[in-house]
């Protein structure tokens, strides 16, 4: 440890060359920023699909589907499942999203029955209202997200993917699959894509009494189905999330390789940049060791600036990704599936604790170099 | 000018084989994060705009001109284009009309090893007419009633499984359904590349649907706007015509987000890679100013010094950049990512080495300039008595 006697010493050392140390802090910061929004992106695929205690709502898609265009089931399918033994309500629900692709802007409409929409808990309704939405087949009620990145309003004429809608109201939500939501009628959306045929939903969402008999009640919804025309697969909500936005997983399970990079060049930074301190600092160091200072403490001092560096970078690189992604309201779809990026306070103190860590790794080598050369070496060297 | 002469900047870049390594290897990771981003934008973008055929019209449902595998249409589609407009293009009295269905479903290796996604095609033979670049590699084309396929080469790929586990003979499983691959196809480094293909009747039942996605018709004396008219007066059909081209150029553009989060990031790896490259080169030329001041004595101008402190970090990072471009020509060209409803294949041609190259020069010049700047304009007097 370092007595905080010194690190007035070690602010002065890192400050002596300010553009070096600029550079030093500027590159670190890049690659903290990469880092952290790489963080990200895993955090917000561990938030919609990470299993949760006491999870109570089943998807019941089409067997062997991904995309929601592929995804056909009878929506007299709903009674058959009200009768299965442990299951409180079930809402049919019509998904089309406006390309079934991986990108940063999908509109993804969800066609619900009138009086299923009204109750929801997890909306905030800011601007509009649930009657006008009821009053009109062609009103739709949007996520702000999507409000905001579209310039829509109350009133205005809403046209994606070939469907025409009137915004009634804007909402917000903490859920990931409402972020880039469409609410509109069940019938209006039957009626305006595909075969535009009344009866046909994407998929359920069924609730379930007991979180502890979700998997014996997923069981007995497909044993139900298994030799109908449109047999079933049903998962929990954020297991059903994890199947169908496999795409978006893999990407990001490559995306960590970059992670682990720019950890790698984070390191190489603060590592070039205290040899080439350490380096300068020859005569120094043995002015130090002449005054007193044991060959421990310079170490100690060398390393506490490798500490300095990482942190300034850690904080300017992570605190920038962490102001972006909050401020965004960014997130990937696909299949008509949201994976928002997640970034939380914890995110950035994780990636200060790493970014200090990277600091102490690099500088150990020159640090110990630095206390074990001798006072007179030291001298003749300069 | 008076110049420095050239072996002096190739000697100084031996003073220290550390530093020079250091730089080096540096330059390379960077001009290989370039070339992979570069790589990423040119395959996916070629893959989506070389699919589409010039002359060739698409007929999609209305509202699915974002994505093919949204539209419903009727089978009668076809020949009721046949019937209604003169002037497609036809091969020994055989008309390019191409009736397809384009679907995703889950595939198995093997009954309950659980659905992976992919990407399948029905077709009818009328559709190797209708795209021309799609070429049967090995094995033979599939047989109707026969539950057999072929698979483009980067089907497996797609699938996230190994291409042996998709070669000829090999069976796969659709909706519990057993499955034969009879062949392999190339189309050119197109997205059908990353498709499993099979008759279109044998996909209907499959997929247990009755109605096509699209019908795609090869234009000869007939315009687009013949299709457009039948689509417009048919309003029975809700149909919509697009120009093959046009429909794979809005896809592109489509991912225009995801290709600008590529560039970014090698943007922002190149900068930090330039960061620590100015560090270095810093504490590299602020050892020698006294050096620096002692040639300007000697009579060579600043610039001349600029010029062969530029000559020495251009060659480090140059070398970089080779041996980058060719680990990248190498190792990268070609590689299958797999990646939304599809794969393709990495693509390190002529324009990304060229970006490369010049992203290993930009970060010798660029890197270079300041600190010899720096050094420089210290007077020489001041200089010279530098410790």
């Amino acid at each position: 440890m370092l007595r905080p006697k010194y690190i007035p010493l070690v602010m002065r050392q890192a400050m002596r060359r300010p553009t070096r140390t600029l550079l030093t802090v500027t590159g670190v910061a890049l690659a903290m920023f990469l880092f952290s929004s790489v963080q990200a992106l895993q955090e917000g695929v561990r938030v919609a699909t990470g299993a949760v205690a006491g999870e109570t709502t089943l998807i019941v898609y089409r067997q062997n589907r991904f995309c929601p265009a592929a995804s056909n089931l009878p929506e007299d399918y709903r009674a058959r499942i009200e009768r299965i033994p442990g299951v409180v309500s079930v809402t049919p629900m019509k998904v089309v999203p406006t390309n079934c692709r991986t990108s940063l802007d999908v509109v993804t409409f969800r066609g619900m029955v009138a009086e299923e929409v009204a109750p929801r808990a997890t909306w905030d309704l800011r601007t509009g209202s649930v009657r006008d939405w009821v009053a009109r087949k062609d009103a739709a009620l949007i996520s702000g997200g999507l409000a905001r990145r579209r310039g829509l309003r109350v009133g205005d004429q809403f046209d994606a993917g070939g469907v025409r809608t009137y915004v009634a109201g804007v909402f917000e939500s903490d859920q990931p699959q409402e972020q880039n939501a469409v609410y509109t009628h069940l019938d209006f959306l039957q009626r305006s894509t595909g075969r535009k045929l009344l009866g046909v939903v994407t998929q359920f969402s069924v609730k379930v009494a007991d979180p502890a008999r979700l998997d014996e009640v997923a069981s007995r919804i497909d044993d139900e189905f298994r030799d109908d025309r449109q047999p079933t697969q049903t998962s929990s909500e954020r297991g059903f999330i994890a199947r169908a936005a496999a795409d978006i997983i893999h990407l990001i399970g490559f995306m960590r390789l970059l992670g682990w990079g720019c950890l790698a060049a984070v390191l190489a930074l603060v590592s070039n940049a205290i040899v080439l301190n350490v380096r300068d600092r020859i005569r120094d160091h043995a002015i130090m060791q002449t005054l007193g200072f044991s060959g421990s403490l310079v170490a100690r001092v060398v390393i506490a600036e490798g500490i300095l560096l990482g942190l300034l970078g850690g904080a300017l690189g992570g605190g920038t990704a962490l102001a972006i992604v909050r401020l965004g309201s960014l997130g990937l779809t696909n299949e008509g599936l949201y994976i928002p990026l997640a970034a939380t306070p914890t995110m950035l103190l994780i990636g200060l604790i790493i970014a200090a860590g990277a600091g102490v790794l690099a500088s150990l080598v020159p640090a110990w170099q630095a206390a074990r050369r001798e006072i007179p070496t030291c001298f003749r060297a300069v | 000018m008076k110049l420095l002469p050239w072996e002096y900047g190739i000697r100084n870049l031996a003073r220290s084989p550390s530093r020079l390594a250091l730089t080096v290897a540096g330059a390379s990771l960077v001009v290989l994060l370039v070339l992979v981003a570069g790589g990423f934008i040119r395959g996916l973008a070629g893959s989506l705009r070389s699919a589409g055929e010039a002359g060739n019209v698409m007929l999609i449902g209305a509202g699915s001109e974002e994505s093919v595998e949204r539209s419903e249409i009727q089978p009668a589609v076809a020949t009721i284009v046949l019937g209604s407009v003169a002037g497609i293009r036809q091969t020994l009295d055989v008309p390019h009309v191409s009736p397809e269905i384009h679907v995703q479903l889950g595939v198995e290796r093997s009954p309950g090893a659980g659905a992976l996604p992919a990407s399948l095609r029905g077709y009818t033979p009328a559709a190797m007419l209708v795209h021309p670049r799609v070429r049967l590699v090995e094995g033979s084309l599939p047989r109707a009633g026969h539950n057999e396929a072929m698979v483009g080469v980067l089907a497996a790929a797609r699938m996230g499984l190994a291409a042996n586990d998709l070669r000829v003979g090999r069976t796969f499983y659709l909706d519990g359904r057993d499955c034969r691959v009879t062949g392999i196809f190339e189309a050119a480094g197109t997205v059908m590349e990353s498709e499993i293909w099979m008759p279109l009747n044998d996909l209907l039942v499959l997929a247990r649907r009755d109605t096509i996605s699209t019908v795609i018709v090869a234009l000869d004396s007939a315009t687009f706007d013949d299709l457009d008219l039948l689509a417009k007066q048919r309003l029975d059909l809700e149909l919509v015509a697009m120009r093959e081209q046009d429909y794979y150029a809005g896809l592109s553009s489509f991912y225009r987000p995801i290709q600008a989060v590529a560039v970014i990031t090698a943007g922002l790896i190149a900068l930090c890679g330039l960061c620590g490259g100015l560090n270095a080169l810093y504490a590299a030329f602020v050892t020698r100013v006294r050096e620096l001041a002692s040639l300007q004595t000697l009579g060579f101008s600043r610039r001349a010094i600029v010029l062969s402190l530029v000559q020495e970090s251009t060659l480090a990072t140059c070398a970089g950049g080779l041996l980058a471009c060719m680990a990248g020509a190498w190792l990268l060209d070609g590689l299958a990512v797999r990646f939304s409803l599809g794969a393709f294949g990495l693509k390190i041609d002529s324009a990304v080495l060229a970006l490369g190259l010049l992203s290993g020069l930009l970060l010798g010049v660029v890197g270079a300039l300041p600190p010899a700047w720096r050094c420089l304009r210290t007077p020489i007097a001041t200089a010279l008595k530098t410790s």
